[in-house]
């Protein structure tokens, strides 16, 4: 990719034609206050004496490319030969971008190109995304790491409050017990009450997910100019906070229940 | 070996009350309502003396012992302990109190659990200063007169209920206190254990404590030197 | 006593203490993992601009140090302006460019290729054999030696660029390995050599003439650095002056979202050990209510209830910050082999680095909550009315 220090000059005086255009994006058009219509002068290096004078013809809106995502310089759009003129590039290109007509016709145009190419080659632009990507790959691998850390504290987090949460009723337990009711329906209530209590948690973390998730892409949306999403809560994802948060509730419940219910009664009552 | 401690006094002066209490009122609120838990109690408990308070449960002789314990305020008259009032005392100094003047035992005797029967005896002295060799010789002294010597290892757990009061007993007098308080102390106990402890509580009075149980047990009751009865927060005549 | 207590009270419920320390590790490990991620990146990418001491980098105005492919022009002249000023000690200039090395047989090895003056040259550390003195010699990285199969002393086939219509590479050299360096700048992935930066200017033409890429610049020990950063702005207003300050908080600002999620992440990390420590002694201490009260009655002084209450606490968190930091270090190990695997990352820069201080802050942060989370609890214990307490306890 080409990066070029360009040096703009807002040009308050009409230039005689001709007159080239240009596309500068909003990021620039916002921070320096032009319009379409405007007039800049555009320099290589900011050391040259002389530049072009090109009138603004658009204003374009940056794609949501992740991999562009820490960068926070300015784009503008040129026409060919005007930038290669400008800098000094001569007949050259940095890539051609190439449609072909099918998938077996990519085949053939990789082939053909990359056995009689000399200094260049041809990529899938597939190839291309992928290597590009590398960078999101490594943060997402990196997110699923932590999350899997996260999953783990939260489940001990939960087994525990599960635990003390049954513990509390040994009195209610042993009460129970001495009236006669079964072991069975005692582990059923307790369990159910912890289905309910984790089936309440996972709903207000639902909710607080959600939350945290618009405030997370309201905030990096600013910080990166970008309209990237960065955090979504999705289907999948609530299903698999509730599903966890659940399962663990009614396994650290049953396994209180089942403790409590091994107990004798008087023993619970600490006689 | 002394088990409690007694005021000074010039030789040939009578004895000074240990427990004074004059027109002791005790409201507290219960589901919105003032219970009137106890009501113009006035009683004097002279030092070196055993009174037993007995009465149907709920005519507030356990308030009243909280009252004499300095555990509770009353909410009127004035409650003196060894020359001292202490319905008007802080937290702090209430705390104090109890430590070095009263000897509490409970109906549930009421032991860590999670330390031994030594240790337990040791709790009120380590609380109090007291340092560590002389805090456990004293200890074992007072599991000796409690005879329990050979159970000094023993956790609450693995002691029988009447065991269980006993240290709970020798707890009460680790730092020599001026006034022994009994609150049921037979009430978990069966009749043998319970004929154990009335005779410990004896002997201890015996040998200079100044005790004052409240009970239903008439075996207990009958123990003391001076019966009292209480019946709706007041004494009977 | 009071340990001898609280240490009771702990081991009465081996389970529950067992998951609450285990609990509070598993934050404790993150946190320290958040502590290290938030702190770490910014030690080891000064570590990494303070290798050779050089405190200010010159890049073409508006750009960051091979941020983008624009150079300096007049290089010869900024040198010399530079060189004269007494207060700076060194000044080292850099050209990059994409070379290419020709391998016999196979394709060619894309290489970074770095003009330097050996003499003052502040991008790598000799590993074996000499510095390039000669304008015909290089100085390999072990990648491109790997790459090229080449050894010290043999001759490689350097290019900077091709020609497709004539078919050939431009700029072509041939010159010897001499010695093979560190880079510290550069990806491990990346093949590196580096050779006189008058070898480099002269194979790229007159695009390339009298051009560098950046200065690096070393003032001398005792000299005001922002003077001197001052004064280059001033006279040289073609190029950018960043100083290891700011080069900082430009990553800092590239580079703020780890340090947020660290934030965020350990806040949560220690919210979670504190609701775990303190929903385990406040249990803990109502299951005790009576023995509390009873111990209140026989005379225990409310401060002694309240420092062995809050000892559960402090010795929860401080049990889980001990099994926690091990546990800590090992999974920054794990993620900071994920992270390194960023494109083009410098291979001397760590996300996750462990420093002492980081130890004791995440200790520091874990006893704080121990002891925060301990003093709600205690406070009950403290207050419970022990006369009605009591009464309660009988009636259960």
């Amino acid at each position: 990719m080409l990066h070029l220090a360009l040096a703009l000059t807002l040009l308050a005086a009409a230039q005689p034609p001709p007159e080239r255009t240009i596309a500068v994006d909003e990021r620039l058009a916002a921070d320096l206050g032009l319009r379409v219509g405007d007039r800049v002068v555009l320099r290589a290096r900011p050391e040259d004496a002389e530049g072009d004078t090109v009138r603004i013809a658009a204003v374009t809106r940056r794609g949501a490319d992740p991999s562009e995502i820490a960068r926070d310089d300015y784009r503008v759009r040129l026409h060919l030969g005007q930038l290669q003129a400008l800098i000094g590039y001569g007949d050259r290109v940095d890539r051609f971008a190439v449609a072909t007509t099918g998938d077996s016709g990519t085949a053939a145009v990789l082939r053909r190109v990359n056995d009689a190419a000399f200094g260049f080659r041809a990529y899938r632009s597939r190839d291309v995304a992928v290597e590009t990507s590398r960078t999101f790959a490594v943060v997402s691998r990196f997110h699923r790491a932590i999350g899997v850390i996260t999953i783990v504290a939260s489940a001990i987090f939960l087994l525990c409050i599960m635990l003390l949460k049954v513990e509390e009723r040994r009195r209610d337990v042993a009460a129970l017990r001495l009236l006669g009711v079964s072991r069975a329906s005692v582990v059923r209530s307790v369990v159910l009450e912890a289905a309910a209590v984790a089936l309440a948690g996972s709903a207000l973390g639902v909710g607080i997910g959600w939350v945290a998730s618009a405030i997370v892409n309201a905030h990096y949306q600013g910080v990166y100019r970008t309209p990237l999403v960065f955090s979504l809560v999705t289907p999948g994802v609530v299903t698999l906070a509730v599903a966890l948060s659940v399962t663990l509730g009614v396994a650290a419940g049953l396994l209180a229940a089942l403790r409590l219910v091994r107990t004798p009664p008087l023993a619970l009552l600490g006689r | 070996m002394t088990v409690a401690a007694r005021a000074d006094r010039p030789p040939g002066t009578s004895r000074a009350p240990a427990v004074v209490l004059r027109d002791v009122h005790r409201d507290y609120p219960l589901a919105g309502e003032a219970v009137h838990a106890v009501r113009g109690v006035s009683l004097e408990v002279a030092e070196g003396d055993y009174v037993a308070v007995v009465g149907p449960s709920g005519c507030g002789k356990s308030t009243l012992l909280n009252l004499v314990g300095a555990i509770d305020r009353p909410t009127a008259g004035t409650v003196t302990i060894a020359g001292r009032d202490v319905s008007t005392l802080g937290d702090r100094e209430a705390t104090r109190f109890r430590l070095l003047t009263i000897g509490f035992v409970f109906q549930r005797f009421y032991l860590m659990p999670a330390l031994s029967a030594l240790e337990n005896v040791e709790l009120p002295m380590a609380e109090a200063g007291v340092g560590r060799d002389e805090r456990r010789a004293r200890a074992r002294e007072l599991l000796t007169y409690v005879g329990l010597q050979a159970r000094e290892r023993h956790r609450p757990a693995q002691l029988s209920g009447g065991e269980q009061q006993r240290v709970a007993i020798a707890r009460a007098l680790a730092n020599r206190p001026r006034l022994l308080l009994a609150d049921e102390p037979t009430g978990e106990l069966d009749a043998r254990t319970s004929a154990e402890v009335i005779a410990l509580l004896r002997r201890v009075h015996e040998d200079g404590a100044t005790v004052l149980v409240v009970t239903h047990d008439d075996e207990l009751a009958r123990a003391a030197r001076r019966i009292v009865r209480m019946r709706d927060g007041r004494l009977e005549a | 006593m009071i340990a001898a207590r609280a240490a009771a009270s702990l081991l009465r419920h081996r389970a529950r203490t067992a998951l609450a320390v285990l609990g509070v590790a598993v934050a404790a490990a993150m946190l320290l993992d958040m502590i290290m991620l938030a702190d770490g990146m910014r030690a080891s990418f000064r570590a990494m601009l303070d290798v050779r001491g050089f405190q200010l980098r010159l890049s073409p105005r508006g750009t960051l140090p091979f941020d983008t492919e624009a150079t300096i022009g007049g290089a010869g002249e900024i040198a010399r302006l530079l060189r004269a000023n007494p207060d700076i000690e060194t000044v080292a200039p850099v050209l990059g460019a994409a070379l290419h090395v020709r391998v016999p047989g196979t394709a060619d090895v894309s290489v970074v290729g770095l003009g330097v003056e050996p003499a003052v040259q502040g991008d790598y550390a000799l590993v074996r054999g000499r510095e390039a003195a000669r304008p015909d010699e290089l100085v390999a990285n072990a990648l491109l030696l790997r790459r090229t199969r080449a050894r010290l002393g043999d001759t490689l086939t350097v290019a900077v660029g091709y020609d497709p219509q004539l078919r050939t590479a431009r700029g072509t050299r041939r010159l010897v390995v001499v010695g093979e360096g560190r880079f510290f700048y550069l990806a491990a992935d990346q093949p590196a050599a580096a050779l006189p930066i008058a070898t480099l200017q002269a194979m790229g033409g007159p695009e390339r003439a009298d051009r560098v890429s950046l200065f690096m610049v070393r003032a001398r020990p005792g000299a005001d650095v922002e003077r001197v950063r001052a004064w280059i702005a001033e006279r040289v207003p073609r190029v950018t002056v960043l100083s290891t300050a700011t080069a900082m908080a430009a990553v800092d600002q590239r580079l703020s979202y780890f340090r947020q999620l660290a934030v965020i992440l350990g806040a949560v990390s220690l919210v979670v050990g504190f609701l775990l420590v303190t929903t385990l002694v406040t249990v803990s201490v109502n299951e005790r209510v009576g023995e509390i009260a009873v111990l209140r009655a026989i005379g225990v002084a409310r401060s002694r209830v309240v420092r062995q209450i809050v000892l559960e606490g402090l010795v929860l968190s401080v049990a889980g910050a001990v099994v926690g930091l091990g546990l800590g270090l090992v999974t920054a190990r794990y993620l900071n082999g994920i992270l390194k695997a960023f494109p083009g990352l410098p291979a001397s820069i760590d996300f996750f680095l462990f420093q002492p201080r980081d130890a004791a802050a995440a200790l520091g942060l874990l006893v704080v909550t121990g002891l925060v989370a301990g003093a709600f609890p205690a406070w009950r214990a403290a207050s419970l009315p022990i006369a009605r307490t009591l009464r309660q306890e009988a009636v259960a």
